[in-house]
């Protein structure tokens, strides 16, 4: 076994050492500005797991939000806000229709229950009377008859008379003017035969009228049952507008309720154009801290060197969901009005209520 | 507009690792000229150069193996160079060089700490053979390795094979186990498609061989490298391909050259190994930049690609994590990323226990701790490595002790 020494690398393949004031400038920059950028790297990594830290185990924060009118919540507020006036609106005047609708059908009921029971009254004074005028009627329509019969023999024997009175002319016995005179009563008589037999007709068919039911009894029945049917319908449309009147009376309570409860909302402070209405969303994992004047803190990067910016004004009811302002999950939450003596608090990310986080 | 530039490369280098690693599973499967055309025959004669720094017994192990290797005994040889070990690193190779008679082993040392890369250059020196293998001190090689590697070499144009590294502790924790999917994925998916193209954009330093007369050519300015005058003694692995692809020569990765290497085992050997091989990419990612027009003329696109926007994604990786951190830190926290990576590891792991059963993972849920350490690669590991490029410490070995004399080296031979 043999130890050698290896020959001495070859120049050419020596670092080469042209410019070493460059190279050496350029790695004390490069040194410098890398020892910088790993001080910062650290000093981020501890700020970040410090910040991560404290927003995992603060209760006191709130984030700010500021409600523009224009924003989609707002926007779908509005448009509620101007779609339940208008149906209240609405609701109003139709229920008003409604009412007036319902006067005007029960005076009509009115007038006609009131016509019915004379219309009762008549038929049956009319039938009354029928019953006691009937079988006179009928007895005078017998004696009638006989009388005809009567006048018919007699009416028979006419005949024999125009003959008779026609000889006596021609025997010179009666003058011209008596036997016109003559012809003249007998064609009276024939007349009143007719008529008589015209008016037994009349008085059989009026009989007929009074004794059995006819036409025109029907015609009344008929009207009868009409009015009767008129004022049955009326009662079911009233009805149904009372009740329609009812729902929507109670539609319109519960809009009022709505409406009266959507003013609560901060979206109505937003969108109803007042001036100056910061809000802030705070987690539910947050609300021991906050009540009605307690106090609201700024700070510094969000967590140092905080001030008093103002106080909570009003907490609203109603479930928020918001992304955390660091994690960025979503939470569940509630917003609260701020009055702020800063405004441009209600631009930071965060704020604290009730005291100061880390007590500077 | 920048973030914006930012997510579209970072969309492009993760559409090309889909790609990548989906042309690999067809070309695996399908496409026989992306495997290379071995011949046996070709017996070159064989130097295995084995740079050792504190390996202690381990390279008494890695001698052994090689001993055993079928490869004719007369042509091939070791040369263990002794990198100036404070343990006694040294007196094992002497034993190996005592007990395997049947080999030709040279021992040498260092008169001065010089590093991997200027180690492998002095002990080439006194090599003469016509392929040279570059190997890790602590891997246990397969009998088949140099046989397998000196038969790649039948093709003209290749200029460096490379073998693939398993690891031998895959189970000893979570550490060696996420190792063990990272190794497999990257030697027999990811650097299939390098391999079609005869283009592998590293071959790792473990086992390593390449032509003689290239190796020559490259020697002086592995001496030389430096970075405004510092020497750069990490990274020669990729440095050597890289020079060997600029050259014209093809790089190849021959899965059947195996080697096995002992992975870190704890979170600081780990992040030293990581960072010492994050500084390599940034500074071939620099080099490939100075010089993109000759890289454009000269590559294959696909090593163009990989050398490019694979090291660009892991510095954007950081600039994307940072802004996911700033903008919504619990987006990480979601189940999403880690069940992808147990899907990952459940299928590797079944493939792992299949055709490489000395690597068979028995806990495939470790994976999931990937995520964790990607997270700190990203952010940590690719900032440090940007800000310390001026280091020249190894970072996993005990550092030398102070050598006042000399730039060469004493060299101890046997056969």
């Amino acid at each position: 076994m043999a130890t050698e020494v290896i020959k001495k690398v070859p120049a050419s393949a020596r670092v080469p050492v042209i410019q070493p004031m460059v190279y050496k400038s350029v790695v004390t920059v490069y040194r410098i500005f890398a020892i910088l950028t790993l001080y910062i790297v650290l000093a981020g990594v501890v700020s970040y797991g410090f910040v991560m830290g404290f927003y995992a185990l603060n209760t006191s924060w709130a984030a700010p939000v500021i409600l523009s009118p224009a924003d989609d919540k707002s926007l779908d507020f509005t448009e509620k806000l101007v779609t339940s006036r208008q149906t209240l609106e609405d609701l109003n005047v139709d229920k008003n229709r409604l009412e007036g609708g319902v006067a005007e059908m029960n005076k009509h009921k009115a007038s006609l229950l009131a016509l019915e029971p004379e219309l009762q009254t008549a038929i049956v004074r009319e039938k009354q009377h029928d019953q006691a005028t009937g079988p006179e009627l009928l007895a005078l329509d017998k004696q009638k008859q006989a009388d005809n019969l009567k006048t018919q023999a007699v009416m028979a024997q006419i005949k024999e008379v125009e003959a008779t009175i026609e000889k006596d002319l021609a025997a010179g016995l009666i003058t011209k003017g008596d036997a016109a005179t003559q012809r003249a009563a007998l064609n009276q008589a024939q007349s009143s035969y007719t008529d008589s037999k015209i008016g037994e007709v009349m008085l059989t068919d009026n009989i007929l009228e009074k004794t059995t039911t006819d036409t025109k009894s029907i015609d009344v029945l008929d009207k009868q049952a009409e009015l009767i049917s008129e004022i049955a319908q009326l009662d079911i449309t009233i009805s149904v507008a009372q009740k329609q009147i009812y729902e929507e009376t109670k539609q319109i309570t519960r809009l009022k309720e709505a409406l009266a409860t959507a003013k609560m909302t901060p979206y109505y402070l937003s969108v109803s154009g007042q001036t100056s209405v910061y809000f802030a969303f705070v987690p539910y994992d947050n609300q021991s801290n906050v009540s009605a004047g307690t106090a609201v803190y700024d700070c510094y990067l969000n967590m140092l060197l905080c001030k008093k910016v103002g106080a909570v004004k009003q907490i609203f009811g109603g479930e928020e969901h918001a992304p955390h302002p660091i994690f960025k999950t979503d939470i569940r939450g509630f917003l609260i009005q701020m009055q702020l003596d800063h405004p441009e608090s209600a631009k930071s990310k965060t704020v604290f209520l009730n005291r100061k986080p880390l007590f500077f | 507009m920048a973030p914006v530039l930012v997510w579209l490369i970072l969309f492009l280098c993760l559409l090309i690792s889909i790609f990548k690693y989906t042309l690999a599973l067809i070309l695996k499967w399908s496409v026989p000229a992306a495997k290379i055309k071995k011949d046996f025959t070709y017996q070159p004669t064989v130097s295995v150069l084995m740079p050792c720094f504190n390996e202690g017994k381990t390279v008494y192990e890695t001698i052994e193996s090689i001993s055993k290797s079928n490869y004719p005994s007369d042509r091939f040889e070791v040369i263990a160079q002794d990198d100036c070990s404070v343990d006694d690193s040294y007196e094992w190779m002497l034993k190996a060089q005592r007990d395997f008679a049947n080999i030709k082993i040279t021992l040498g040392r260092n008169a001065l700490n010089s590093g991997k890369a200027r180690s492998v250059c002095n002990a080439l020196q006194h090599s003469t053979a016509d392929m040279i293998i570059s190997i890790d001190s602590d891997c246990i090689f397969h009998p088949d390795a140099i046989r397998e590697l000196a038969a790649c070499f039948s093709e003209p144009k290749i200029g460096s094979v490379g073998g693939r590294v398993g690891v031998r502790n895959p189970n000893e924790n979570v550490i060696t186990t996420i190792q063990t999917f990272i190794y497999y994925a990257a030697f027999q998916l990811y650097k299939v498609p390098e391999n079609w193209t005869r283009s592998v954009g590293c071959i790792s330093g473990c086992l390593f061989a390449i032509r003689r007369e290239l190796l020559l050519e490259i020697e002086p300015k592995i001496r030389s490298r430096h970075w405004f005058g510092i020497p750069v003694n990490q990274g020669e692995d990729r440095f050597l391909t890289h020079q060997t692809l600029l050259r014209g020569y093809g790089t190849y990765i021959n899965n059947d050259a195996l080697c096995w290497t002992t992975v870190p085992s704890t979170l600081p050997d780990l992040f030293k190994q990581q960072l010492r091989w994050k500084r390599s990419i940034i500074r071939d990612l620099f080099y490939t930049l100075r010089t993109l027009p000759r890289h454009v003329w000269t590559l294959h696109p696909n090593t163009v690609l990989t050398l490019v926007l694979t090291p660009l994604g892991a510095i954007l990786g950081l600039l994307v994590i940072l802004t996911v951190l700033s903008g919504d830190p619990m987006a990480l926290a979601g189940p999403g990323p880690l069940i992808g990576y147990l899907c990952i590891a459940a299928v590797l792991s079944l493939v792992i226990r299949k055709y490489s059963a000395k690597e068979a993972i028995n806990n495939p849920l470790a994976f999931g701790a990937y995520l964790g350490w990607s997270l700190v690669s990203s952010l940590f590991l690719t900032t440090l490595a940007l800000c310390t490029l001026d280091s020249r410490d190894w970072g996993t070995r005990v550092k030398q002790q102070e050598v006042s004399d000399g730039d060469g080296s004493h060299q101890k031979s046997a056969g």
